[in-house]
């Protein structure tokens, strides 16, 4: 995912299309965030990693200012005035209640786990189909990942 | 449209209650995810790309019986991941139906034969097969050979059976309006009640990006497929949005018509973008900022939306809106047109696929100049 501005500018160049222009126009580009650890120096630093981390696919780490950790999925995040009242929103890896986290508790973040969108795009399908086709094979799939 | 007479009146006298309420936004159909994981790994599907403790929590029957109440909605659509896959299904079924509640089991019925004992026949349930085109279509669609004749067994089962069964096309570029009107043939020839079709859209979450239909390219498919009809196609679409598909009237969306539920909460603010969750139904209707949705908010990634779940809302409010959208509306249920349109069978006759081979022509990856030929939609 972009950042807010790159979204921002995005957005603007995209409202400068009619609907159907649109059409032709490339998809979103996916970032490769796997095993990131971002900066957070400043709040936009841990603004937009956050922002990041909403749309990332995979578990992430956040290392709380006591040193506690909390790895899970971060599948929400409310973005208030301040970083006290912004929090990041977290399905701990380990159990279905959800955590919030406040923006101003956070000392680190890690995109510590395995991207589930990585690399399984429409055109990889097709390549894949393709060569196992080539090569013969019959009843071609994609079977989902084993959960255990 | 080809739903129970009870069905039309629940529906119909709920949404007159809202309007005598004053209510401005109201939900329609309740989208119930109870889980994410699936037994297809559907290459245009972002529904699944999950870690595997997300992909292995369901919602309790419970979670999913309290989220029905709060929301209110007369009909609820249960999508996922394959609801079939969750363990305690066959309640959470009941529990709606005991609920008096219009259930649309969405599944790809891999599982649907062998899982058919463990549901009850009822006006209010109805298994909604997702079926993409005719077999190597619909094949190619989900990545995997074979998906289409256990499909197709599973709603000869379930129509055997005494079951509601009704089906869900989804259309992406390149598909061919000629193979999608043999395949209406092919599912009222299996005994389906009626089908839906509608075309897919570039959410955020979708790996596929590149193939989804704008505006213009979706009025001309669905005005070539769905003019000129048979009179045997039974369809379950709002009569108007099947004319919004054709392009012979417009409707805004209605991002709050059909909400979803999941494991993470209440979705803002529709079925396929995620921009947050609400814990609350309430915190949904009150939280969510509508107005930054649907097209006539020039949000780009509403712009060629024409999804049912954010239109086919929009065409039913209209219908209770005016005295007009009443009578057009009554009309179009009294004396079904079949939508006779020389123009759009020219269009049909002429039609010609972007390949040789079918379905949809992609850059290929390796050359990239080259364009590559495949099958699939």
């Amino acid at each position: 995912m972009a950042t807010e501005q790159q979204e921002h500018l995005k957005i603007e160049q995209l409202r400068q299309h009619s609907a159907d222009e649109i059409e032709t126009i490339a998809g979103r580009e996916k970032e490769n965030l796997e095993g990131w650890i971002p900066s957070l120096a400043t709040d936009t630093e841990i603004r937009e990693a956050l922002e990041k981390a909403f749309d990332y696919r995979g578990d992430i780490t956040i290392t709380l200012k006591d040193g506690a950790k909390v790895e899970g999925y971060l599948f929400d995040r409310r973005s208030g005035s301040s970083l006290k009242d912004s929090f990041a929103r977290v399905l701990p890896t380990n159990d279905r209640t959800k955590v919030n986290v406040a923006y101003s508790d956070i000392a680190a973040l890690a995109f510590s786990g395995r991207d589930a969108a990585a690399g399984k795009t429409f055109e990889a399908w097709v390549k894949k189909y393709w060569e196992k086709k080539a090569a013969g094979e019959k009843n071609i799939q994609i079977e989902p990942e084993k959960l255990d | 449209m080809a739903v129970p007479v009870s069905q039309a009146w629940t529906v119909a006298s709920y949404v007159l209650k809202q309007k005598i309420k004053g209510r401005k936004r109201y939900p329609l159909v309740l989208m119930l995810e109870p889980l994410f994981r699936c037994n297809l790994a559907c290459a245009g599907c972002g529904k699944i790309q999950y870690p595997a403790h997300i992909l292995k929590s369901d919602l309790s029957p419970e979670e999913c019986f309290r989220a029905v109440e709060e929301c209110g909605a007369p009909m609820v659509s249960i999508p996922g991941g394959e609801p079939l896959l969750h363990p305690k299904m066959p309640e959470i079924v009941a529990g709606l139906v005991a609920r008096n509640k219009y259930v649309y089991m969405c599944t790809n019925a891999l599982l649907l034969k062998e899982k058919l004992h463990l549901f009850k026949p009822s006006k209010y349930l109805s298994f909604s097969v997702h079926v993409d085109g005719e077999r190597e279509h619909h094949d190619f669609s989900v990545c995997r050979e074979g998906g289409y004749d256990i499909a197709m067994e599973g709603i000869r089962a379930a129509v055997a059976a005494g079951f509601r069964v009704t089906t869900n096309t989804t259309l992406f570029d390149g598909a061919d309006p000629n193979s999608v009107r043999r395949h209406f043939d092919q599912l009222m020839a299996a005994g389906v009640e009626s089908m839906m079709v509608s075309p897919g859209y570039t959410y955020d979450k979708a790996p596929d990006q590149n193939h989804f239909l704008g505006k213009a390219k979706s009025r001309r498919l669905f005005r070539a497929i769905l003019s000129n009809r048979k009179k045997t196609w039974q369809f379950n679409t709002h009569p108007l949005f099947s004319e919004f598909l054709m392009g012979k009237r417009n409707f805004e969306c209605t991002p709050w018509g059909m909400p979803t539920f999941s494991i993470f909460g209440w979705q803002k603010p529709c079925y396929l973008l995620q921009d947050g969750y609400a814990d609350t139904f309430q915190e949904l209707m009150e939280t969510t900022e509508w107005e930054n949705y649907g097209a006539k908010s020039g949000n780009p990634r509403c712009a060629n939306c024409m999804v049912h779940s954010g239109h086919e809302a929009s065409a039913v409010d209209y219908n209770f809106s005016s005295l007009k959208g009443f009578l057009v509306t009554a009309s179009k249920y009294m004396f079904p047109s079949t939508y006779p349109d020389p123009d759009a069978q020219k269009l049909l006759n002429e039609w010609k696929p972007e390949h040789a081979t079918p379905l949809v022509q992609i850059q290929s990856s390796a050359s990239d100049n080259e364009l590559q030929t495949v099958s699939g939609d």
